[in-house]
């Protein structure tokens, strides 16, 4: 289809504020109020209507689905900005000051990004600079659905679920900063989700403006930003995406400024040059990267430097230095040395860009010589795979059914025809208070107006009926920049958004047709962070308790993480990842969901888990209330490594028993048998604690074996200690003595007998208290490290890495926190550190607890006694003799 | 002690006697029961000795002490009851009861020091409650009061007793007929204006326009469970509680509060049960089938199983054999009705929380009723619409999907499809894992003992050789008879 004469709207750069001007390549290029002349653009663009988006839906190879992942404070929203005002949603000139993205107050206000924004783009490419493409392509339209995602820590949920509906990331990385925690985490998810990453090395202007580094040690620095992310990549590669290292020289690294809406690619440069060599545009960029060095006064390219003033690397000499030049001729006002700079690179200026002075001035020169959205969006087309590219190595990760049946296929190919599979990975408020859009990407089939939809929750099991609701899509609505469009129908390879369907999906569902009713779901996301903070709301007035509730009900929608449940004592909890999570969820419970009733908020606490030290100190006995039955118990601690492998589900109540036992015995030493005669998981008949039947001559144990199950359940979810989840206890049932009368040894009388010798085995085999420990990174210059050491000596803090980053004065320190000391610990190590120091903190793992909780006076005896004050339970735990009989 | 004043002989006699009652029922709770000799001795002497009166004297009631056990009564033909120490003042259905409530010590002088000091500092108006111990001084105490602080104008309002005599009622199911088992003092319902509130045996009246939230709540009596059922009921007033063995006044009542957060949460887990018991915890509060009726009904409609359970007083491991169930309803008088202990595997909640959590739509706003009659008059059951949306489950932390309330109705519409039904019910349950035994998937008992691992002696396969011959132990589990002589060994 060709693309409609229909120029765009563009704002008035005198009268600001006001869109009046209209561009396009057959325009004369002029605003039509002040005449001045806009500049001439490489992309056409198109103010594009809904019914052209709809048209390029259907274009399986013309779309593109990306999310823009990394570190926070990187710099995602401002480079997403650049790309947004190419689609002519915003002008140009703000770019990068906007962060269009950042649509709510306090995400504008904090300067950061809490939840992440989808928009569709549609661009249209011209034929010079898609002729290189090689893939399938159907014709030059462009869409681009594309996902801003937060970069701190505690919403990296919000990062999953961007990454399920995309099938390339733009790994955006500060380029002084280089790789950290965040970004290894993101890259590590959207690896482990097939995603295939483009890098872009943002905050090019700060080696320009603020460090002043030269050509050579710049370029050191940018390669060791490549290197590191790829070594990351290097750990999580995976045969079927294939090699997903990038490289600058084959176009799959950018290196941008997003503040100021510039970037380029080798690319870029090598098209200005080949020519010049004589060489292809291949060969050009080769040359422009790595060891290739190039010396002026004898125009001749070498491996190695060859000492000569004049020889420089190529990266150097034809890219680094001219971008310098450029830069400080602006930032100098040397206008009579840029004019004929910029008439060599055949950049035309406006007439009144022409007035503007230092920084913008250099902002304008830059912008229009290399506008960020065209070397971004080149990159995307070329180097991100199509949704119809991307499904057929996906399906494998996506689909939880056997991958050869018709829904499997209907993935694989992304077909249009074949049966609805639409995944939502997230629910948005809608402006009407209390209802949520449905947010998530067609696999395969449409997805229309009025038709009706399985709706298949995480706990839906094939042929059942849990979890499962058939209901109709009320609308089907496109983002298209900051307004939300009806269309029709959406084809599969695109992201919707559902309105009708947010009373019955909770978090995320798979959606298909009515009929389908062999389809599986596709498989639950698998988040990198988990609610471990906690604290208990409760409202103000007592009898506001319905709207805490609704108001609870559409938090927990609201945010992919957050979780809300009620505890034994009957007060309503929030859980989340962390502090400032935790903040910014009470924020939207408050202001938005219960339209600002007033809450009352205790501090923070912290989940802990119930392990033990040793094996028990003997066989404990527990009685049955009739005295006729007897269950003999012990406990140890299980292997190390193994309480990972059931939480990873690696060992499991669902494996095969012989399979099991052979991991058993091969990794963790169990002797064979044993391993298959585990009874059972728990909590949940999954978690991380196991029972196994030692009995040895007993005829029927297997009789109580349904009992024991469900006193085991019982008690480990609700440990001796402080009735947390228990972890990493294996309970061995030594030895049980019957009545001989069913009646007497019935389900009755053994499981509260079972859940009594649990407790007992647990308590003398040395029990200790998990609790949640962080891993914290601080980036922060030398001088604050005594204040870092300080805090977080304080705080039970160890440092376990400090590293220099090279070529920057910045430390990097790597430290175990305890998540109990971490409320409060931002603004702790700012105050020591005078605001030089911040955190990243995200849940690492479970530590032991040194101090015994039994003994009075512990660390560990005050928590559980906090613990315990808290849940309303009694200050004392039951001694022993509650649970163990002796004869 | 003095038994005559105690145990209110003569005005028990004088009751038995203008009735012509000629067997008569003495219910004793255990603590009173070691006087009943002495108090049939008393009452046969007041009676008279030609009299024919037969006394009988009943104890360990199988229910809470505090109704009036009539099928125990009716045991013996009885045609009323005497019922002796702390009661909730239940209506009766079949036989009438006389109540004596026995006489607790109380220093009135000290009482009232107490409290008038305290109500200096407090401006709220004062509705006073007491235990029924404590009837025969509150007027005594509402004199002193009185006289303590004649210039304040301070509103106090002081509860009375019903009535001790329990007249049986008529009909029972018709819910405006429970009124008249208010007994001799319903006649007076529609004298005064303002609105007549009952607890526990307690009757006042509010002037109009005011609501129990603008009094002080205050409470002459022990911490009991009568006393739980006022804090439950009136949560969002302020209370105060004269305790008269200690002397003093306890303000704390966070203890109470608690258990309201508790119940609360009890409603919630009890929304995602799926099969459900139905205890019976009475078998003579007026209305208790209608109740148990009104409760099948509503789990019924809730898509839910009920079974019912009649079993002596609940404890955890009479509970835990029937682990299919995932919540109780105990159905029984207002002050036994709350049995909350972590002991039990499963939640028992009250028929009004079952209300709560079972029919849909309904919302916890902090009212909270225990006796039936409030019950039945308060809700009746309307067959709710379908709701809009998905029930969310605050235990799972998501919309959980309800059994549609139809498919009990389905098979019998389409019979024709109930086999293919069935079978494929079966097959289902077949696949399913046998080792797993996660609660709250299935929908009946019979579903239930289907997942059950153990179905009965197994043959061991795969050892074909016979087992050796062993002798066991001789004796019982609490001990046998090779232990009997460990405990001696030790004291040697």
């Amino acid at each position: 289809m060709a693309a409609k004469h229909q120029p765009d709207l563009i704002m008035c750069r005198k009268q600001p504020g006001i869109a009046i001007g209209r561009l396009c390549e057959k325009c004369d290029g002029k605003c039509v109020i002040c005449d001045s002349l806009v500049r001439p653009c490489t992309l056409v663009r198109i103010k594009f209507t809904a019914e052209e988006l709809r048209a390029i839906m259907g274009r399986k190879h013309n779309i593109r689905n990306m999310s823009v992942i990394g570190h926070v404070d990187h710099g995602k929203s401002a480079l997403t900005d650049s790309l947004v005002a190419a689609a002519g949603i915003i002008a140009q000139e703000v770019a990068g000051d906007v962060r269009m993205t950042d649509t709510r107050a306090d995400e504008a206000e904090r300067g950061i990004t809490i939840k992440s924004t989808g928009i569709s783009l549609y661009y249209e490419m011209t034929d010079e600079s898609l002729k290189s493409y090689k893939g399938e392509r159907q014709g030059n339209e462009y869409l681009i659905n594309l996902i801003d995602s937060p970069g701190h820590v505690d919403f990296s949920s919000e990062v999953t679920a961007a990454l399920r509906i995309t099938d390339g990331a733009l790994v955006v990385v500060d380029c002084i900063e280089g790789v950290y925690m965040q970004t290894e985490t993101v890259l590590r998810q959207s690896l482990g989700e097939r995603i295939r990453p483009v890098l872009t090395v943002n905050k090019m202007d700060r080696c320009f403006l603020e460090l002043q580094v030269d050509g050579e040690e710049a370029y050191r620095l940018f390669q060791r930003v490549i290197e590191n992310a790829n070594v990351i990549m290097a750990t999580y590669e995976d045969p079927l995406l294939g090699n997903v290292q990038v490289y600058p020289e084959k176009g799959t690294v950018a290196f941008s400024a997003g503040l100021h809406g510039w970037a380029f690619t080798l690319t870029n440069f090598a098209k200005l040059y080949a020519s010049k060599f004589g060489v292809d545009e291949g060969t050009m960029m080769e040359r422009l990267w790595g060891e290739n060095f190039f010396d002026p006064a004898t125009k001749k390219w070498t491996t190695k430097n060859t000492g000569s003033a004049s020889c420089k690397r190529g990266f150097v000499q034809f890219c680094y230095e001219p971008i310098k030049q450029i830069i400080n001729a602006c930032m100098n006002d040397e206008k009579d040395k840029l004019w004929p700079i910029l008439n060599k690179l055949q950049v035309t200026m406006k007439s009144d860009d022409k007035e503007l002075m230092g920084k913008a001035l250099m902002k304008r020169v830059m912008q229009t010589w290399l506008p960020a959205s065209s070397a971004l969006l080149e990159m995307m087309i070329f180097h991100l795979p199509s949704p119809s590219k991307a499904q057929k190595y996906r399906v494998e990760n996506l689909y939880e059914g056997p991958l050869d049946d018709m829904y499997a296929n209907a993935i694989r190919n992304c077909d249009p025809e074949g049966p609805l599979m639409l995944y939502v990975s997230k629910m948005i408020p809608a402006s009407d208070k209390g209802r949520f859009f449905a947010f998530g990407r067609v696999f395969s089939g449409k997805v229309s107006t009025g038709l009706k939809v399985r709706i298949m929750g995480p706990n839906y099991v094939p042929g059942e009926k849990k979890d499962l609701y058939v209901k109709s899509v009320q609308r089907t609505v496109i983002w298209m920049g900051n307004k939300q469009e009806t269309v029709e129908d959406v084809p599969c390879g695109n992201t919707v958004a559902m309105v009708g369907l947010d009373q019955f999906i909770t978090k995320n569902a798979t959606l298909t047709n009515e009929k389908e009713v062999d389809a599986h779901p596709i498989r639950a996301m698998k988040f990198s962070v988990s609610p471990v903070v906690r604290v208990a709301v409760q409202c103000t007035v007592a009898s506001d308790l319905p709207k805490l509730v609704e108001g609870l009900k559409r938090l927990v929608k609201s945010d992919p993480m957050v979780s809300c449940y009620i505890e034994e004592s009957g007060v309503h909890i929030v859980a989340g990842v962390g502090e400032l999570h935790l903040e910014i969820c009470l924020k939207d419970l408050q202001e938005d969901f219960m339209n600002g009733t007033g809450i009352i908020r205790s501090d923070p606490v912290v989940s802990y888990r119930e392990t033990v030290l040793e094996r028990s100190c003997r066989t404990v006995m527990s009685k049955s209330p009739n005295k006729h039955n007897r269950l003999y118990m012990e406990a140890r601690p299980l292997e190390e490594g193994l309480v990972e492998a059931i939480d990873d589900g690696r060992i499991g109540p669902r494996d095969d028993p012989e399979n099991r036992s052979k991991i058993l015995a091969k990794e963790y030493g169990w002797d064979k048998d044993l391993a298959k005669k585990i009874w059972c998981f728990g909590p949940d008949t999954t978690g991380p604690n196991v029972v196994i039947d030692m009995c040895k001559g007993v005829q029927y144990p297997n009789e109580i074996k349904d009992a024991v199950v469900a006193g085991f359940q019982w008690a480990s979810k609700e440990g001796a200690l402080a009735e947390e989840n228990m972890r990493g206890i294996c309970f061995e049932f030594c030895d049980v003595v019957l009545h001989a009368d069913a009646i007497h040894r019935g389900g009755g009388q053994i499981i509260p007998t079972a859940r009594r010798v649990f407790y007992a085995a647990q308590l003398t085999a040395k029990p200790r208290l998990l609790e949640p420990v962080y891993l914290v990174e601080i980036q922060a210059p030398e001088q604050a490290l005594g204040g870092i050491y300080s805090v977080l000596n304080k705080k039970r803090g160890h440092v376990f890495e400090e590293m220099q980053r090279p070529g920057t004065p910045l430390y990097n320190i790597k430290a175990y926190l305890p998540v109990f000391e971490s409320f409060g610990f931002s603004s702790t190590l700012r105050a020591a550190t005078s605001g030089q120091a911040f955190p990243q903190c995200v849940f690492d793992h479970w530590d032991m607890m040194p101090s015994d909780p039994l003994e009075f006076g512990s660390l560990a005896a005050a928590h559980v006694a906090d613990i315990r004050c808290w849940k309303g339970l009694r200050e004392e735990m039951n001694p022993l003799s509650v649970y163990e009989d002796r004869k | 002690m003095d038994l005559e004043l105690n145990f209110e002989i003569s005005r028990t006699a004088e009751f038995i006697l203008s009735r012509n009652f000629t067997r008569v029922a003495l219910q004793f709770p255990d603590d009173l029961l070691k006087h009943s000799t002495k108090v049939v001795t008393c009452l046969r002497n007041k009676l008279g000795s030609g009299n024919k009166v037969g006394l009988f004297v009943m104890a360990d009631t199988t229910f809470g002490s505090c109704c009036v056990d009539e099928v125990g009564a009716s045991h013996i033909g009885a045609d009323c009851v005497i019922h002796y120490g702390h009661t909730c003042l239940s209506p009766t259905s079949t036989l009438p009861a006389f109540c004596v409530f026995g006489k607790a010590s109380i220093n009135i002088s000290c009482c009232v020091e107490k409290l008038s000091s305290y109500f200096r500092t407090n401006g709220k108006p004062i509705v006073v409650l007491y235990g029924l111990g404590y009837a025969h001084a509150i007027s005594q105490i509402k004199r002193a009061l009185e006289e303590a602080m004649p210039k304040t104008k301070m509103e106090l309002i002081f509860s009375d007793v019903m009535c001790s005599i329990i007249n049986p009622l008529e009909d029972h199911r018709k819910s405006d007929g429970l009124e008249g088992c208010l007994g001799t003092y319903s006649s007076e319902n529609s004298l005064g204006s303002g609105t007549r509130y009952s607890l526990g045996g307690l009757t006042w009246d509010l002037p109009e326009g005011q609501r129990m939230e603008d009094y002080l709540l205050l409470w002459i009596g022990p911490e009991n469970s009568a006393f739980s059922n006022a804090v439950l009921t009136f949560n969002g007033c302020e209370i105060v509680r004269y305790d008269a063995t200690e002397d003093q006044l306890v303000t704390d009542v966070s203890q109470q509060k608690r258990i309201l957060k508790r119940r609360y949460y009890l409603v919630e887990r009890a929304k995602d049960a799926n099969m459900v018991g139905i205890l019976v915890g009475t078998l003579g509060v007026a209305g208790y089938l209608h109740m148990i009726h009104q409760m099948k009904e509503l789990i019924m409609l809730a898509g839910k199983k009920a079974y019912t359970l009649v079993m002596g007083r609940p404890n955890p491991s009479k509970l835990a054999n029937f682990p299919e169930c995932d919540v109780f309803i105990y159905v029984s008088c207002a002050q036994t009705a709350l049995l909350d202990s972590k002991e039990f595997l499963a939640p028992v909640i009250t028929p009004f929380e079952a209300m709560l959590a079972f029919s849909s739509g309904s919302q916890w706003t902090g009212t909270y009723v225990l006796e039936f009659r409030d019950l039945i008059s308060s809700s009746q059951l309307e067959v709710s619409k379908r709701p809009e949306e998905a029930r969310f489950s605050f235990l799972k932390g998501g919309y959980v999907e309800d059994f549609e309330p139809q498919e009990n109705g389905d098979e019998d519409n389409d019979s024709t499809l109930a086999l293919a039904n069935a079978t494929e019910k079966a097959l289902q349950l077949r696949d399913r894992d046998p080792g797993s035994l996660v609660k709250g998937t299935v929908k009946s008992g019979a579903e239930f003992f289907v997942t059950r691992s153990y179905h009965g002696l197994e043959t061991h396969a795969n050892s074909s050789s016979p087992e050796p011959y062993l002798i066991g132990r001789s004796g019982k589990a609490s001990g046998y008879e090779d232990e009997r002589s460990e405990p001696e060994l030790g004291s040697n």
